[in-house]
């Protein structure tokens, strides 16, 4: 009689702890292809490669591709779409029966910049197998908090798996129901958790008296998405019993998420060669150095992005993972057009986040750096704060902040402290824009 | 072994209270082939755009209505039912000229009104499928073709160009227990349910709807 128990291989997808030979051989095969699908069909690309007076046969090896290969920015996208009428940028490919959907970049920086869906994106692919990892398993439930704006309703990447998504708004209002949820179904992982959710189930455990270890019991792990992890929401959602998995987009091509080593965000090199470059110069920087990420994407025929610069200062370690993986890590600084010069000091808002989140009316960590120009004579941080935790005055909190911020950064100091309701307006809900020109 | 584990856990609210609600996605490609039929009588052009304004937790409810969009060659695109992201309503509907645009509700408008934006002109040209508490508004903006769209218990109740909402009557038997609609379901379901009382009052129509569909269509009343 067959048993009622099925036990499931508890491995990782074979590529994702295959040999460095054999994944450059793969990634040379698959960037030969790619280039030439890209170049044929995505107008952008195909300009691109003309004006610079390549063409994808150039290429015999990853070396060529490095020294020849054209860069891709937003900038371009964006061109490319006014001037020709084209939603997509001259990036997409659209193609009856394969494109099922088109998504949205989230836009916090301008008007959000279309992403045709196959069946199954590479998003999700990345994003069953950072699941896989955390420990989901078939027959095994998630929390699944996201926007619809990323590609409706047709996920299917979990369920093929077996596993059921549970889904919620990214919202405040949700947490009862998160709550509930969590009792009821004991789900094993939640995604995406970001800083303004665990805020808010902050105050709900404060409020109710709910025991937050109970809540949280069933859970292996919560991916932590939208904005650099605090050391704050860290250690609170350790108490809590939850361990967080920080998650990042590796250039609008796929998920790049933490493992249970946490030493940095693993890039899936068969979904995308990764390269990082000088963000002035654009001249290669070895591995282990600060440079701009730029992603090549090796399976989404739909939006093959090729070489694209992503603005996310990063520095990438090659070396196997303790968590079995051998593709590559990379640690993220955080955006090259966030960075701000302040008498020369190089500043980033990871580098405040650290420090606002310490005080207990500013410990939501919802602030912005005020930067006209890349080069400024003083840094001027616009803090939000919780009106309801001022123990003191405001001009008191702002002499605290001014103080811990002065110590740790020695550079002039212009603090301007609002109600964090304000900031919480400019959405969208799992962040704000840290880095504002007013 | 077999196995019957929900694929998607989404919701539906009924008299003030919302409920988890499993499907698997056979299910939901099963509503959406039937949803087809109505979004049909449109007649929209293949390769046109389609926005629909919903949130992720009614996955019940619109999964169907994106697959009947696949179907019938249609793109679409999706923006949050909320008015933080009525900018992307704007956004889209600017770059990517949709034929037609469906969930829009209250939030909808709150956003685009606080973000400066003239939900008139955003809507012109399109027929948009708004919810309850937004119909009146659509209606009265000169332009737009309003249809009616109401998220029925776990149903998706769509008006059809004839202006008839329409129900899914091979997954649903619709049943009106005093004024409310009542729902039970004819077909296999993981989650099934019998005499869901749905919190809608509304009078069944027993006439063959205009646009060809064979799917009972009602007069929706009002909210219970």
């Amino acid at each position: 009689m067959a048993s009622n128990t099925i036990i499931y291989p508890d491995v990782l997808d074979p590529i994702e702890t295959a040999s460095r030979e054999f994944l450059d051989r793969h990634q040379e095969a698959s960037l030969a292809a790619m280039c030439e699908h890209a170049v044929a069909n995505a107008p952008l690309i195909g300009k691109v490669w003309a004006d610079a007076g390549v063409k994808p046969s150039d290429f015999k090896s990853l070396a060529d591709f490095r020294e020849k290969a054209p860069f891709l920015t937003k900038d371009d996208i964006r061109a490319y779409r006014d001037a020709h009428d084209d939603p997509t940028g001259g990036m997409s490919v659209d193609s009856p029966g394969q494109t099922v959907s088109v998504g949205t970049t989230s836009g916090t920086t301008g008007d959000p910049t279309p992403v045709p869906n196959w069946r199954r994106t590479p998003a999700e692919d990345t994003y069953a197998r950072d699941h896989w990892h955390i420990g989901v398993r078939p027959g095994d439930h998630v929390c699944h908090m996201l926007f619809t704006f990323r590609g409706g309703h047709r996920r299917r990447s979990l369920s093929e798996l077996g596993i059921a998504e549970i889904c919620f708004s990214i919202s405040p209002f949700e947490i009862p129901r998160i709550v509930e949820a969590s009792k009821r179904f004991r789900p094993t992982s939640m995604s995406i958790f970001p800083n303004p959710l665990i805020n808010a189930f902050e105050q709900y455990f404060e409020k109710t008296g709910e025991d937050p270890v109970d809540v949280f019991k069933s859970y292996k792990g919560a991916i932590f998405g939208g904005e650099p992890l605090g050391d704050r929401q860290k250690a609170l959602t350790q108490s809590w019993g939850l361990e967080l998995f920080e998650t990042t987009s590796l250039g609008d091509v796929a998920g790049a998420c933490e493992c249970r080593e946490h030493n940095g965000f693993h890039a899936y090199e068969d979904i995308a060669f990764i390269e990082a470059v000088d963000p002035i110069t654009a001249e290669p920087v070895a591995d282990g150095e600060l440079g701009e990420l730029v992603v090549t994407s090796l399976v989404d025929r739909l939006s093959p992005l090729v070489r694209y610069r992503t603005g996310d200062l990063v520095s990438i370690d090659r070396s196997p993972c303790g968590c079995g993986r051998t593709h590559a890590r990379f640690k993220l600084l955080g955006r090259a057009t966030d960075q701000i010069l302040v008498q020369g000091r190089s500043i980033l808002p990871r580098e405040i986040m650290g420090l606002i989140e310490k005080h207990d009316e500013t410990r939501a960590n919802l602030f912005q750096i005020i930067r006209a120009d890349r080069e400024m004579d003083e840094l001027k941080l616009r803090i939000g704060y919780d009106v309801t935790r001022l123990k003191d005055s405001e001009g008191a909190l702002r002499l605290r902040l001014y103080e811990r911020i002065s110590v740790a950064i020695d550079v002039p100091l212009v603090l301007e402290l609002v109600d964090e309701q304000e900031l919480l307006k400019l959405g969208p809900p799992h962040k704000i824009p840290r880095v504002t020109k007013k | 072994m077999t196995t019957s584990h929900p694929d998607q856990i989404g919701c539906y609210t009924a008299h003030g209270k919302t409920h988890f609600y499993s499907v698997k996605r056979t299910e939901l490609d099963r509503a959406g082939v039937q949803m087809a039929r109505t979004l049909r009588s449109f007649a929209f052009k293949p390769g046109s755009y389609v926005l629909t304004v919903s949130v992720v937790q009614e996955v019940v409810q619109f999964a169907p209505f994106e697959f009947a969009l696949q179907l019938l060659g249609l793109y679409g695109t999706n923006a949050d039912l909320s008015p933080f992201d009525a900018g992307r309503v704007e956004s889209l509907a600017r770059q990517f000229d949709p034929v037609a645009i469906c969930g829009v509700g209250n939030e909808v408008l709150e956003g685009l009104k606080m973000m400066g934006h003239d939900a008139a002109t955003v809507f012109k040209g399109r027929t948009v499928w708004a919810r309850p508490d937004a119909y009146d508004a659509i209606k009265a903006m000169p332009g737009v073709t309003a249809r009616r769209v109401v998220l029925v218990g776990p149903a998706l109740a769509l008006e059809c160009a004839q202006g008839s909402l329409h129900i899914d009557g091979r997954e649903w038997d619709v049943t009106v227990d005093g004024e409310e609609l009542v729902l039970s379901s004819r077909q296999y379901r993981i989650d099934p349910v019998s005499g869901l009382k749905t919190g809608f009052s509304g009078a069944l129509t027993d006439t063959p709807c205009a646009c060809g569909s064979p799917d009972p269509h009602f007069r929706l009343i009002g909210g219970i």
